[in-house]
């Protein structure tokens, strides 16, 4: 039987060390919601991709444009259904402490393409027909930094694209967009390639396609199309890579390079060092209640059930603590997500990782008991009531 | 009258579970901090390291990398002739154009990354003079698709040894040489101005490089500060940034190369310095709990000591501090231990996106002496946060009731 009054009585003997230890157990747990949260964000894409859709970009690399005749011949390879160009803007608002995403894309096909882009129809007509309009997604109208509205005409400098006589360019906010999905992300403003190509002759060099996603047909054979895309271009001018929406994604990914793997190495710190912390507040724990369960044992209680008596203390202390953590994990979440803005969009903490972090206090809570309770159980009792604290 | 240091210490060591598991928490936090310290410093470093004075960076007006500008190749040239300041040596002005281009590799670990490629014309060679060295094979041909590959890249990136070749495109370029530099140009790939602008359907050079007469005053604002500045920060009136400005033939944006290489880490610098920050504090609470938990149970069991010293006639104040500085003491023996679990990051190669770039960069960790100092004056305040309380604790009791207390 385990006394389950002695084991809260005995958490409580000392209010400040328990609230200490449990305060540390809060924040780890929240820091490794948060490390694992950072790399789930950057594969979220990954796991959210549409299958129907592939990416065509340079073999050779991002600073590489497309031919915008590329896109006919794409659409003219057999399964491929629609497809549509986007090219990086890579402008800022103000300053660059306003830096976001903007794209030029098509809008008509881009809708077609990107069901998980929602703008209320009346918002997506006036987008279609205002040339110099813009969609901006809600996370990013919702940012202090910008506070983008309906109908308002805003100024966006681009260093990559400068207008002919280098002023900023402006476009209207024509419709605030959704994203139901974590890959299609709700912090960018897209608008017309047409306003975009036509601004940029005036300089003489008119741009092209970074990328064209591609919507197959439902029955259309993936690997050949790829094949075919790629086939096409073999010979250049600019060599083509195709992939499927998920390995694009998957490859951007890599790009971070040793980046997730620092992250998780700062996450076993936070968990060898909270280990240790809790370690040491339960062999303190223990030292304390040597007499008393001395005493117990000299009544009769069983070893085992004083080995047990250890562990659901340390099992509690790890469970509240961890608890506490989820609840301040969930509790920031939207705080958070501000404060990365646009550096970092997307921060949403995933099922699986408020999961894990369970999982990992209430494993906390079993494996820092188990040398004092080990120990506890060991103990002869004239040795326990002999011990003087 | 203060207590005696030994008192202190030889208490600390009377508990050595309690001590290890503390110091190792403690030192686990410090390591943290100072691993993504050293991280910073590592690319810091390196970008410093490479910066010249004397070289100019002319970029296109507006942009705020060479990665944004880009010239057509006879603008590049007017560009040269319109500017006397550039040097004058054997060969002509001491300038070159540059594209700045990058291409898909994969990592030796698997994973994709966009490797920096520099297009060069000769001259680049003649100004940077012995900070480009070629460590092995030989430097490439003007005019042929051969390249020489930075040093950071040979055994981090397939494809990179003497001998392999990079498909840029449709045409395959011969690696010849290996080429070695401090700075960032030691993680990238190097060919020819031309070849490259061909071969990747480029109109032209995205900067102009130079180096200057002594003695000229370039006066570029802050690229830092202008990047984020809603002003414009004009330049120093009169100077060589401020007639180029309004340039009528080609009006350029001119730093000196330090200024250029200084402003294109600030974005990662700023979530790398935000990320340590945030650890330092969420993570030093977590450990000045632990110290206090600690300190609180060393007190609890050595009141009937502190009761004596009280009846000995040691003032509070005494015992506060003494008990304060075997806190400090725990924290710094933390601070150490977290230092040396740093120590081996030193010098690991790494690479990573810059985001302003979008291209690879390539660094090793550097636990500088700057590191270490930032993380010891850290453990010392986690040690004087966590024994503040306790300390005080102690200062405060009555020594009738801490010599009764068992």
């Amino acid at each position: 039987m385990l006394p389950f009054k002695l084991v809260r009585k005995n958490l409580l003997r000392r209010p400040l060390r328990t609230t200490l230890t449990v305060l540390s157990l809060t924040v780890a747990i929240f820091l490794i919601c948060f490390l694992r949260t950072l790399i789930t964000t950057l594969t979220a894409g990954v796991e959210h991709a549409d299958s129907r859709r592939l990416a065509a970009m340079s073999s050779t690399g991002l600073f590489v444009e497309l031919p915008l005749s590329y896109q006919q011949k794409i659409d003219a390879v057999e399964g491929v259904e629609r497809t549509t160009k986007f090219q990086w803007f890579g402008g800022y608002y103000r300053s660059m402490k306003g830096f976001f995403a903007q794209f030029a894309i098509d809008g008509e096909a881009m809708f077609a393409m990107y069901p998980e882009c929602e703008v209320s129809p009346e918002q997506q007509a006036s987008f279609l027909h205002t040339r110099n309009g813009c969609i901006v997604g809600d996370a990013l109208a919702a940012d202090s930094k910008f506070d983008f509205r309906l109908g308002q005409t805003i100024q966006i400098n681009s260093p990559l694209h400068p207008t002919p006589g280098n002023q900023a360019w402006d476009f209207v906010v024509c419709g605030i967009y959704h994203s139901k999905s974590p890959n299609f992300d709700n912090r960018t403003l897209f608008f017309h390639w047409e306003y975009f190509e036509e601004t940029l002759k005036g300089e003489g060099h008119p741009p092209g396609v970074g990328v064209y996603a591609i919507r197959v047909k439902p029955d259309a054979d993936i690997p050949a199309v790829i094949a075919n895309v790629k086939g096409l271009f073999e010979n250049g001018p600019q060599r083509v890579d195709c992939n499927t929406e998920a390995e694009f994604q998957r490859q951007f990914v890599t790009m971070f390079g040793n980046l997730p793997l620092f992250v998780g190495w700062i996450g076993t710190g936070v968990l060898i060092a909270i280990f240790l912390a809790c370690v040491n507040t339960m062999i303190m724990s223990m030292r304390e209640q040597l007499s008393e369960i001395g005493i117990l044992k000299s009544l009769g209680f069983t070893d085992r059930s004083m080995f047990g008596l250890l562990i659901a203390q340390s099992f509690t202390l790890c469970c509240v603590g961890g608890a506490l953590g989820l609840f301040l994990a969930w509790s920031t979440q939207a705080g958070v997500e501000n404060l990365l803005g646009t550096s970092f969009p997307g921060y949403r903490i995933l099922p699986g990782t408020f999961a894990l972090a369970a999982v990992i206090a209430m494993l906390l809570g079993l494996l820092t008991g188990l040398a004092p309770a080990w120990r506890v159980a060991k103990l002869r009792c004239v040795e326990a009531l002999r011990s003087v604290d | 009258m203060l207590v005696p240091i030994a008192y202190n210490l030889r208490s600390l060591f009377v508990r050595k579970t309690s001590l290890l598991l503390t110091v190792f928490g403690i030192g686990a936090t410090v390591a943290i901090v100072s691993g993504i310290l050293a991280l910073q410093q590592g690319f810091k470093t390196m970008f410093i390291a490479g910066g010249r004075d004397d070289i100019a960076v002319f970029l296109r007006p507006g942009a705020n990398s060479e990665g944004d500008s880009q010239f057509s190749r006879d603008r590049g040239l007017q560009l040269i002739k319109n500017v006397p300041e550039i040097a004058v040596g054997e060969h002509g002005p001491e300038a070159s154009m540059e594209a700045y281009l990058a291409v898909l590799l994969e990592r030796s670990g698997g994973g994709l990354t966009n490797i920096p490629l520099r297009g060069v014309q000769p001259a680049t060679f003649e100004i940077r003079g012995d900070e480009v060295k070629i460590v092995e094979g030989r430097n490439f041909k003007p005019g042929t698709d051969e390249v020489i590959i930075g040093k950071r890249l040979v055994d981090r990136i397939q494809g990179c040894r003497i001998g392999d070749s990079v498909r840029l495109n449709t045409t395959p370029f011969v690696v010849v040489g290996v080429f070695d530099h401090v700075g960032s140009f030691g993680g990238e790939i190097w060919g020819d101005l031309d070849r490259f602008c061909a071969t990747m359907g480029r109109y032209g050079p995205n900067r102009v490089i130079a180096r200057l007469k002594p003695g000229t005053v370039i006066g570029a604002a802050d690229p830092t500060k202008a990047m984020f500045s809603e002003t414009p920060i004009p330049p120093v009136p009169g100077s060589m940034a401020d007639r180029l400005r309004d340039d009528p033939v080609i009006p350029a944006k001119v730093m000196s190369e330090s200024q250029y290489l200084s402003a294109q880490t600030v974005f990662l610098t700023f979530a790398l310095i935000s990320l340590g920050a945030m650890l330092g504090v969420v993570m030093g609470l977590a450990a000045i709990f632990t110290a206090t938990n600690t300190m609180l149970s060393a007190l609890a069991a050595r009141s009937r000591e502190i009761g004596i010293l009280l009846a000995m006639g040691y003032r509070p104040i005494p015992i506060f501090l003494s008990f304060l500085f075997e806190a400090v003491v725990l924290g710094l023996i933390g601070g150490l231990v977290g230092c040396l679990l740093a120590l081996p990051f030193n010098g690991i190669r790494a690479g990573t996106m810059n985001f302003q770039t979008f291209t690879e960069m390539a660094f090793a960790f550097r636990v500088t002496p700057f590191v270490l100092i930032v993380a010891v004056t850290f453990s010392l305040v986690l040690g004087l946060l966590g024994g503040a309380w306790p300390a005080w604790r102690a200062a405060r009791m009555r020594p009738t009731q801490a010599m009764r207390r068992v």
